[in-house]
C-alpha cells in the first residue's frame, strides 16, 4: 500500500463514519479502521486456539489416566475442535506466528516424505519417553496437530489400548502440552504486537494478502491437488488430515475463519472505498462456500469414491474458485495489487 | 564513512574493474545492454532477457523458480540459479538466446540462488548447502571444463546467500544468512535460537576467511550485498525476531574494513517489515539502492555517509541494478520495470509486463 492511498482513505473516513452512523443496521464497531478490527478478531481467534489446545492437553491427560472409551472419544473431539480453531486463524502469516516457525510447529504440512509418521515412530521405538523439552527441541514434524493425529488415527495404533501404552501416552502428553504452550505464547505475543500492527500501514496490505493467499492455497493445494484437478491423478494422501478423514472439516473451519475474522476488516476497507456491493458479493460467496463445506462429509478420500460426494467436492472447489476471482476484483477496487516477492521473498 | 575524495580516487583505481562489470563484452555488442531476471508468468517459471533501451525482451522456460544470476566476463553468458533450495543453475548464451547448459547440484547439496564469476570468467562461485550437516559452502565450477565441479570452500557457517567479487578480483564478499534449512522441511527455519549470521570476506583461492562482521543481533540474517569500486560493501538484512522489535536493516563495510549498521527513520524501519531484498550500488551516482518488497519501497542512500536520500513508494520492489547512467533499474513483482534516478527524483516506469519479476536483476 502506498502512502497516497492511505491518506486518501483516512481523509474520506470521517465522512464515511458519519454516513454509517445514521444507518441503524450497522454496528458501531463497523466504523473502526480495518487493522483495529483485524487485531481484535485475530486476537480472539488466538485466544480460542489457546483455550482449546489447553483443553486438548487436559483431555489427553484424562485419557492417559483412565483409558476409557468415553475419554478417548472426548480426546478425539477435542483434538478436532482445537485443530479447527487453528484453521480459523491459520490465514495470519505475519507477526508472532512467524516466530520460531510457529505455524509449522502447529501444523507441519505438506508432508510428502511422511516425516510426521517417521518422527512419531522414532519416539515410540525410543528407549525413553520424551519430555516436553525434548519435543520442543525436536523437529516441527513432531510438535503439532498432525503428530497427534498419527497417534489418534493411524492404523499403526489401531489395536485397542495401543495409545494407552505408557510410551504412546507420554508422547501424546508431551506433544499436547508443548502445543498448548506454543499457542499460549502466540496469544500473548499477539497482544504485544498490537500497537506495532495497528500503527504500521504496510500491515493492511499484508493482512489482505494473507487472506487471499489462504483462498489460493485452499483452491490449489488443499482441494485441486488431492482431488485430481491440478494436472495429476487424484491422491487423497495429499490432503490434510487424511489419516483422520477430517480434511473437509479443516477446510470448513478455514472458511469460517475467513468469514468471522478476515471479512470484517475487509468489509471496513471496501465500505470506505464505496464498494459495499462488492463487499456483499464477496460475503455471499464466502457464505456459499462455508455452507457447502459444512453440509459435506468430514473426509476427502471417501468422496473420491462416491459420485454424489465427489459432485459436492467439485461444487466446493467451484465456490472457492469464485472467491479467488472475487478477491482479484477486491484488490483492484482497493487500488492494490497482489504481491509476489512481498509475500514470498528470499 | 566514505569521503568524496576517497571515492573519486577509488573510482579511478577501479576503472578496469568497472569495465568488466557490464558483462565484459564490448559496448558494440548489443547483449551488454540486456538485463536478466528470473520471472514467473502465466506459463510458469522463466528466465527473462530485457533490454531497457528498446523494451525488447524474450523468455526461456525453466522447470523451477529461479532467483538471481551473474554475467560471465569475456563471454556472452549468463548463469541463473534456482531459488533455494535450488537443485540446479542454468547457463544461457545471451546472443543466441538459449540455454547452453544446465548443471545439477550434487546429491546431498543444494544452491542458495546466487553466484558470481572470477574476473577471467573461468570459475563460477555459487553459495551452497551440504544438507546432512548444514555446512555453508561456496561451490566452485570450472566454466572452461563444462562447469565441472572444481572444489568447495567451507565457510564455517550456515546459510550463505548472495556473494560478489571485491574490486581486487581475489576476495569474495558473502552474505552469510545464518539460517539452517533442510529440503525435507520446505523453508522451515531450523535454528532461529542460535543463528550466527555475518558478512564474510573470503580469499577465493585459499578459502581463508579474511573478515567476519557480525550484525548487532544474532537474528539479523545478512543476505544481500553490493560492492563499490573502492571496496565499500552495503549489506541488507532480514530480521527473524519479533515483528514488533525495531532493528537496523542495512550495514556498511568501509574500504578500510570497519563495519557499521545504517539507521533509517524509525517509522520507515517499521514499514519495511524487517525485509531488504536487493542491494545495488551505482558508483557514478554515488548512490546505493535497496529494495524492500514488504514495505513496498525503494530506498536510495548516499554512499558517502549512508544518508537516506529518498524512500520511493514502489510496490513489490524487487530487483535492482545500476543503469550506468547515474541511476538504477528496479523491477517489481507486479510486472513493472522502473528507472530510479540517483538524484532522488521520482521513479519512472519504463514498462509493465504481464509477469512477476523475482527479487534480483543481473
Amino acid at each position: 500500500m502506498n502512502y497516497a492511498f492511505v491518506s486518501q482513505h483516512l481523509g474520506r473516513f470521517g465522512l464515511a463514519a458519519i454516513l454509517l452512523a445514521t444507518a441503524p443496521l450497522v454496528a458501531a464497531s463497523e466504523q473502526a479502521p480495518a487493522r483495529d478490527r483485524w487485531h481484535e478478531a485475530i486476537g480472539e481467534g488466538y485466544s480460542q486456539l489457546a483455550t482449546e489446545t489447553q483443553a486438548l492437553a487436559t483431555h489427553a491427560s484424562n485419557y492417559c489416566e483412565t483409558s476409557s472409551s468415553e475419554s478417548r472419544a472426548t480426546l478425539e473431539a477435542s483434538w478436532l475442535d482445537a485443530y479447527q480453531s487453528w484453521q480459523r486463524v491459520r490465514f495470519v502469516n505475519f507477526g508472532p506466528i512467524e516466530q520460531q516457525s510457529r505455524a509449522w510447529q502447529i501444523q507441519f504440512w505438506p508432508d510428502r516424505k511422511n516425516l510426521v509418521g517417521r518422527k512419531v515412530e522414532n519416539w515410540l521405538k525410543a528407549d525413553t519417553s520424551p519430555s516436553i523439552e525434548a519435543i520442543a527441541n525436536d523437529s516441527v514434524a513432531i510438535q503439532g496437530f498432525p503428530a497427534m493425529e498419527y497417534l489418534l488415527f493411524d492404523e499403526r495404533l489401531s489395536e485397542p489400548g495401543a495409545l494407552a501404552e505408557p510410551k504412546a501416552c507420554d508422547l501424546l502428553l508431551a506433544i499436547s502440552t508443548h502445543l498448548a504452550a506454543t499457542t499460549q505464547a502466540l496469544q500473548h505475543d499477539w497482544q504485544t504486537f498490537g500497537e506495532h500492527y495497528r500503527d504500521t500501514q504496510s500491515y493492511t496490505a499484508a493482512t489482505l494478502e494473507a487472506g487471499f493467499q489462504t483462498l489460493d492455497t485452499l483452491e490449489t493445494k488443499r482441494l485441486a491437488q488431492p482431488i485430481g484437478l491440478a494436472g495429476s491423478a487424484a491422491n487423497a494422501y495429499l490432503a490434510e488430515a487424511w489419516r483422520s478423514e477430517r480434511s473437509i472439516k479443516l477446510i470448513a473451519a478455514s472458511l469460517v475463519g475467513l468469514d468471522d475474522i478476515f471479512l470484517p476488516g475487509l468489509r471496513t476497507l471496501l465500505n470506505d472505498a464505496g464498494q459495499q456491493r462488492l463487499a456483499d458479493t464477496f460475503a455471499e460467496a464466502l457464505d456459499d462456500a462455508r455452507r457447502q463445506a459444512n453440509q459435506m462429509g468430514a473426509g476427502l478420500a471417501p468422496a473420491l469414491e462416491d459420485p454424489d460426494a465427489f459432485a459436492d467436492l467439485q461444487r466446493l472447489y467451484i465456490n472457492v474458485g469464485q472467491l479467488n476471482r472475487l478477491s482479484r476484483e477486491v484488490v483492484t477496487a482497493l487500488g492494490l495489487t497482489r504481491g509476489f516477492n512481498s509475500s514470498d521473498g528470499d | 564513512m566514505l569521503r568524496r575524495r576517497d571515492f573519486i580516487k577509488a573510482a579511478l583505481a577501479g576503472i578496469s574493474t568497472l569495465s568488466l562489470h557490464p558483462l565484459g563484452w564490448s559496448h558494440s555488442d548489443s547483449s551488454s545492454s540486456w538485463l536478466w531476471s528470473a520471472v514467473d508468468d502465466a506459463q510458469g517459471h522463466q528466465i527473462l532477457g530485457y533490454q531497457p533501451a528498446t523494451g525488447e525482451h524474450f523468455r526461456i522456460g525453466v522447470s523451477e523458480r529461479c532467483h538471481s544470476g551473474c554475467r560471465r566476463p569475456g563471454h556472452p553468458q549468463v548463469a541463473l540459479f534456482a531459488r533455494r533450495p535450488g537443485r540446479s543453475f542454468h547457463v544461457l548464451d545471451a546472443n543466441e538466446r538459449r540455454e547452453i547448459t544446465r548443471i545439477e547440484a550434487r546429491s546431498g547439496y543444494h544452491f542458495y540462488g546466487h553466484g558470481t564469476y572470477s574476473p577471467d570468467g573461468r570459475y563460477l562461485y555459487a553459495t551452497a548447502n551440504r544438507i546432512h550437516d548444514g555446512a555453508g559452502l561456496i561451490s566452485v565450477f570450472d566454466a572452461e571444463q563444462g562447469y565441472s565441479l572444481h572444489g568447495d570452500i567451507d565457510l564455517a557457517g550456515i546459510g550463505p546467500h548472495e556473494l560478489r567479487l571485491m574490486p581486487d578480483g581475489e576476495t569474495l564478499a558473502i552474505g552469510l544468512g545464518g539460517i539452517r534449512t533442510h529440503p525435507d522441511y520446505d523453508r522451515v527455519k531450523l535454528n532461529l535460537d542460535d543463528m550466527a549470521p555475518a558478512l564474510l570476506l573470503v580469499d577465493r583461492r585459499s578459502g581463508t576467511i579474511l573478515e567476519r562482521h557480525a550484525p548487532s543481533h544474532h537474528q539479523l540474517s545478512c543476505r544481500h550485498l553490493d560492492i563499490a569500486p573502492d571496496g565499500s560493501v552495503i549489506a541488507g538484512y532480514q530480521f527473524q525476531g519479533p515483528a514488533w522489535e525495531r532493528r537496523p536493516l542495512l550495514a556498511f563495510r568501509s574500504p578500510q574494513g570497519t563495519y557499521n549498521e545504517i539507521s533509517l527513520p524509525d517509522e520507515l524501519t517499521d514499514e519495511l517489515r524487517h525485509y531488504i531484498a536487493s542491494i545495488a550500488i551505482a558508483p557514478d551516482a554515488h548512490r546505493a539502492l535497496a529494495t524492500a518488497p514488504r514495505g513496498h519501497r525503494a530506498l536510495l542512500l548516499d554512499l558517502d555517509d549512508g544518508r537516506l536520500v529518498a524512500s520511493h513508494s514502489l510496490r513489490d520492489a524487487a530487483g535492482a541494478l545500476p543503469d550506468r547512467q547515474g541511476g538504477f533499474w528496479v523491477s517489481s513483482g507486479l510486472g513493472a520495470i522502473y528507472r530510479v534516478p540517483g538524484d532522488g527524483s521520482a521513479p519512472q516506469q519504463l514498462e509493465a509486463l504481464n509477469l512477476s519479476w523475482d527479487n534480483h536483476l543481473s
